[in-house]
This record gives C-alpha cells, sequence and structure tokens, in this order.
C-alpha cells in the first residue's frame, strides 16, 4: 500500500473513528486515500478550526483528537491550536503534509520548516526521512500525545512519502507504562493530613485527565476535606459536595480563595500553581504545608516548594491519601464562609444580568451536557455560575485563553458525543476569531446550542482598562459589530436576540427545544464586569467586588 | 550559578535544538555546548549553563524530552574538583 493509506490504517488501528482537516497541495495523497477508506473526515473551515475540534473531541471524551493539514500555511495555522493543547495537556495528534524531501530547505512553494515550528508548541514532533519509518512514528505520536502528561504530538510526512509503497504489519498496543510510587511518601502525606487543622483540597485537571474522578470524590467524601478547584479541574468534584467551594484564583469564589489563603495544609491533586490561582505567589497560602500529587515530576517544586510530593497514577494513588482526620471546627468554618459569600443574582434593573442568565441555563440543560466557552468575561461567567458534572462537560481554554476556542471545540465535543447536547457559550469579540465554522455546523447539520453574550466590546480587556488603565478604552470598542442573527442564518442556525431579563426563561426553553442549530445573541451591560477580581500582583485574599 | 550537564541523546532530527530552546526558555544562558555524534543512533552532549533559578527546574525539563536518553547533572563541587585537577 502507499504510505498515504498506511497514515489512515495507523489511525484505525489506534481506534480512530474521526478526523478533522483541510486539505492541500501537499497532503493530497492522504487525501486521496480518505476517498476510499472508513474514516470519516470532518472538513472545518480554517485549521485552526481543524485543531481545536480535535481538542473538543479530546476533551469531551478523554482520547486523542487528531487533526490534518497540508505543508507551509495549513501547518502554521495549527499553532495556536497546539499551543492550547501543550498548555492544557490535550493529547493530540497532528499530521501535516510536508513537501518532496528532495525540495526541503529549498523555499519551495508552500514549505516552512514546520518540525522547527513545531518545537515551543507541542510535546514532541516528528519528520518522517524514512518511508520504512512511518508506522512506527506514528505509534510513537500516539504513545506520546496520551503518556504521562499528556500533550499535542505533530507529524510532519513529505509528500514522496505519502506516495511510496510500504507493507503494512499488524501492531499491538502497548498498555502505557505507569510510575509506582512508594508506601514511604504516601505514609508521609497521610501522616500530613491526619495531623492538618485546616486543610484543602486543590484539585487541578489532572484528575480528569487521570480519569480518576470518582477515586476524588471517594477521597473527599471519607475524609470531608473542603476543596476547590482550577479552572481546568472544574467537574471534578461533585457540585452538591457540601465541603465544595468553586474555583479558586483570580475569579475564584471568595469563599474558595479565603479558605485556601487560611489553611494549613494544601493537597494539590493535578494542578500547578498557576499565576491565575495564586495571584502574587509568596503570600499563596502562606501557612500550608504542600502535598503535591502529578503524574509529572517536573511541577514539583517549579513555582512551589512542596513537603510531600508524590509522582504516580491518580487512580491508584488518590485512594491511598484516605486517612482519619478530625477537622470539624474547619468544616463549620468553611460552611460559614461558603454561605456568607453565595452567589447573589438580584441585579438591579430590566437589563439581562448574565451570570443569572447562565445560572437559569445550567439548571435547565440535560445532566450530562457539554458547555465549550470562548475566553474573557463569559468564560470567568460559566466557571463560577454553571455546574459540571466531569471535566468533560466542561471546555475552557485554560492556560493559553484563547479566544476563538469555543466554536471549534463544541464542534469537536458534537462529533465525539452526538447524544450530548453541546452549548457554545461565547462572546461577540470571541465568536468572531472562528465564526467561519458556522459553515462546518451547516455542513454537518450538528445541532449546536450557542449563546453569545454580546456587551458590543473586548469585555475583559475593557474591565482591565476600566480598573488598571485609567478607563483609556483602547481598540475594546466593538458597537459596529455584524448582525449576529443575520449571519447565523445565513449558515442555516435558528437565531434570535433578547435583550430583557423577561425574555431570558422562555428563550433558553426555545432554544434547549429547538431540533437543530440554534444561537441566541443575548445583549448585555457594556458596564457588567466580572466580579471578584483579584488584581494584578496582589495576594488572593486582597479581592476586590464591583 | 553555573551548572553542567552529560546528556546522551538520540540522533535525530532537531534534537540539539530542542535542548537549545528549553535552555533558553526555562531561564538559563548557554556558557559551553560539546557535541559528539559518535555513531548515527546516538549524540553526547556537554552542556553548561548558568541562571538564578533552581537547577532541578532545568534539569526535569529536559529530562522530559522524548529523544535524551540519559541525563546527568554534574555536581557544582565535583565540577570545580575536576577544575581544580586540570589546574
Amino acid at each position: 500500500m502507499t504510505g498515504a493509506q498506511l497514515v489512515l490504517k495507523v489511525l484505525q488501528q489506534h481506534g480512530v473513528k474521526h478526523v478533522f482537516g483541510y486539505p492541500g497541495g501537499a497532503i493530497m495523497p492522504i487525501y486521496d486515500a480518505f476517498y476510499d477508506s472508513e474514516l470519516d473526515h470532518f472538513l472545518c473551515r480554517h485549521e485552526q478550526g481543524a485543531v481545536f475540534s480535535a481538542i473538543g473531541y479530546a476533551r469531551s471524551t478523554n482520547q486523542v483528537g487528531v487533526c490534518m493539514a497540508t505543508s507551509g500555511p495549513g501547518a502554521t495555522n495549527l499553532v495556536t491550536g497546539l499551543a492550547d493543547a501543550l498548555l492544557d495537556s490535550i493529547p493530540v495528534v497532528a499530521i501535516t503534509g510536508q513537501v518532496f524531501s528532495s525540495l526541503m530547505g529549498t523555499d519551495a512553494f508552500q514549505e516552512v520548516d514546520v518540525l522547527g515550528m513545531s518545537l515551543a508548541v507541542t510535546k514532541h514532533s516528528f519528520i518522517v526521512e524514512d518511508i520504512n519509518d512511518l508506522a512506527r512514528v506514528l505509534h510513537d505520536a500516539f504513545e506520546l500525545a496520551q503518556s504521562g502528561r499528556p500533550g499535542p504530538v505533530l507529524v510532519d510526512i513529505p509528500k514522496d512519502i505519502q506516495i511510496g509503497q510500504v507493507d503494512f504489519e499488524p501492531y499491538p498496543i502497548p498498555k502505557p507504562e505507569l510510575p509506582e510510587f512508594s508506601l514511604e511518601q504516601v505514609e508521609a502525606a497521610r501522616s500530613l493530613i491526619s495531623h492538618a487543622k485546616h486543610p484543602v483540597a486543590y484539585v487541578g485537571g489532572g484528575v480528569g485527565m487521570a480519569d480518576a474522578v470518582d477515586e476524588l470524590n471517594d477521597f473527599l467524601t471519607t475524609t470531608k476535606i473542603p476543596a476547590v478547584a482550577t479552572l481546568k479541574g472544574l467537574g471534578a468534584v461533585d457540585p452538591t459536595y457540601p465541603y465544595y467551594l468553586g474555583m479558586i484564583g483570580m475569579h475564584g469564589t471568595k469563599a474558595s480563595n479565603l479558605a485556601v489563603q487560611e489553611c494549613d495544609l494544601l493537597i494539590c491533586i493535578g494542578a500547578r500553581f498557576d499565576d491565575r490561582v495564586t495571584g502574587k505567589l509568596d503570600t499563596f497560602a502562606q501557612k500550608a504545608k504542600v502535598i503535591h500529587l502529578d503524574i509529572d515530576k517536573a511541577e514539583f517544586g517549579k513555582l512551589r516548594k512542596p513537603d510531600v510530593a508524590i509522582r504516580g497514577d491518580f487512580k491508584k494513588l488518590i485512594p491511598q491519601m484516605k486517612t482519619v482526620v478530625d477537622i470539624g471546627e474547619w468544616q463549620q468554618q468553611v460552611s460559614d464562609l461558603k454561605a456568607e459569600h453565595a452567589w447573589r443574582y438580584d441585579a438591579p434593573g430590566e437589563g439581562i444580568y448574565a451570570p443569572a442568565l447562565l445560572n437559569e441555563l445550567s439548571q435547565k440543560l440535560p445532566h450530562d451536557h457539554v458547555v465549550s466557552c470562548d475566553v474573557g468575561q463569559h468564560q470567568m461567567w460559566v466557571a463560577q455560575h454553571m455546574q459540571f458534572t466531569s471535566p468533560t462537560n466542561h471546555l475552557s481554554s485554560g492556560g493559553a485563553g484563547t479566544m476563538g476556542f469555543g466554536l471549534p471545540s463544541a464542534v469537536g465535543a458534537q462529533i465525539a458525543r452526538p447524544d450530548t447536547m453541546s452549548v457554545v457559550v461565547t462572546g461577540d469579540g470571541s465568536f468572531m476569531m472562528n465564526v467561519q465554522e458556522l459553515g462546518t455546523i451547516k455542513r454537518f447539520q450538528l445541532p449546536l446550542k450557542i449563546v453569545l453574550l454580546d456587551n458590543q466590546r473586548l469585555g475583559m480587556v475593557k474591565q482591565w482598562q476600566e480598573l488598571f488603565f485609567e478607563e483609556r478604552y483602547s481598540e475594546t470598542d466593538l458597537s459596529d459589530n455584524p448582525d449576529f442573527v443575520a449571519l447565523a442564518r445565513a449558515f442555516g442556525l435558528k437565531a434570535k436576540t433578547i435583550h430583557s431579563r423577561f425574555e431570558v426563561s422562555d428563550a433558553i426553553d426555545q432554544m434547549i427545544n429547538t431540533d437543530g442549530p440554534f444561537l441566541l445573541h443575548v445583549v448585555i451591560d457594556e458596564k457588567a464586569n466580572v466580579w471578584p477580581l483579584v488584581a494584578p500582583g496582589k495576594a488572593n485574599h486582597e479581592m476586590i467586588e464591583g | 550559578m553555573k551548572h553542567s550537564f552529560n546528556i546522551v541523546a538520540n540522533h535525530k532530527p532537531a534534537t540539539l535544538e530542542r535542548v537549545l530552546r528549553v535552555v533558553r526558555h526555562r531561564g538559563f544562558a548557554l556558557q559551553t555546548f560539546n557535541v559528539s555524534a559518535s555513531d548515527s543512533e546516538q549524540v553526547a552532549i556537554e552542556l553548561t549553563v548558568t541562571g538564578e533559578r533552581p537547577i532541578a527546574t532545568l534539569q526535569t525539563q529536559l529530562d522530559k524530552l522524548y529523544d535524551i536518553a540519559h541525563l546527568e547533572l554534574i555536581p557544582a563541587n565535583a565540577d570545580a574538583q575536576s577544575a581544580g585537577i586540570r589546574a
């Protein structure tokens, strides 16, 4: 068979059924092989749409997402998505066509040094130099993308390799090797937990990635230790757990930030002390000893020195943390904090209060829905005011904070989980960054629901200009936005606009009950800001509120 | 602070670029970089860097590179001793 046919065969060996991509000259042999393949290829309308769809596919299933692009501009258009996947540890395999080997290095048409370009935005990258290495490289790519700390892997395949002849051989997929941890370390951690008076579990995205949500909740309900979550950890802790305080950090809940600042033991489970979480680092949980559990030892001590650090598979490691604690007084304190700082939805006026709308939407959506966000104020409102029962149901660009993430990642999630309702919550700034993916929705008749919160501004930047740049609103006015309803209708979506809080309830019902895709255009006040807020360079207990 | 590594890596496209990129990106400055490709399979790298950050933060990031087969951080005092011997 040809190298191109072998590529698709190897994908099938790894259980791949869906591929997102965009064809072009240097990857035409692989696209020709799709013509006779059982694999489903989804044509996105931009390579960035393809890579974010692969990310949405991966995040909503915990499986590898696969995307393809041609050489040169096709490959360069993948870069933002690869960086996004690297910062959020998402298993993605990207396959790029490359010009003929004989032309590489001659500045040939659509030639870019993709291997060189990939170094800063992938976990690893390959160029295939010999057709006899092709299958092994692809197998390695899948193994690398998923093993240890997951991440994006790129495979660049010159056109001569794609059209060359090669034999196909069966390949037994190896079981991943998981690191062992010592019982001595476990004992040290358990001792810290049992002696703590004010412990808090700081839950990150690593729990969901390790498929250890059940183990985490078993640990929490057994010990009744209070828990907070990072943006990527949302959905890991059962939202009904009485000592769950919600998100921590810059736009976290007041209760979670205050509890962490007061704790004497921080049990960091699959998180990385990101600056959006810690605020001013040397003031973060100052009184606390730290237990750090992670799959990536490079995270230990990178920003905060742990007292005990254990590298291991969370499915085995988290159950080992269970021990007897005596924290009744602390539980009461935490419950009081939670009650004192509960969200309020009684904003004045007839305009639409976005947090109240999102809270109502969350309550009305089916239990196992997926919400995919873009980036900005609406993203933080989703994190604050919607509830999730699994990290695979909350797709949000965390580390990279990539505007334009929401629509294509929801496309990937909808294709991965066709029976699940997928909702995009976006803003008028972010929506325009990958708006061409409405074409993908139209082509595949995807029943996505889109909630577009429109304040005619780049809201989060504008909020910072208001607070930290003396209200100098440089380049954040979007009052010349297009007619979003007309735009949606042009792509075959049903759509409507609402302006008043009295329209919210019926509009949400209409959206949920509509067969097929729907865009709900929600006009909100440009003055609405996200609160609370930890200002840059401040400690987490110095939150400000509007 | 000055630190030295002995590295054995797979001799693959971009192996050396990856090492150099990680050194720079993680906040260290390159002092010396000696490479010898003893065969087509592997390449030996002697690396000396300076930086104010804890060297473990660079060591663990280098260690994660897929093509690095062996990584050894030469203790600062051993380096001083061998320098003394050479003197």
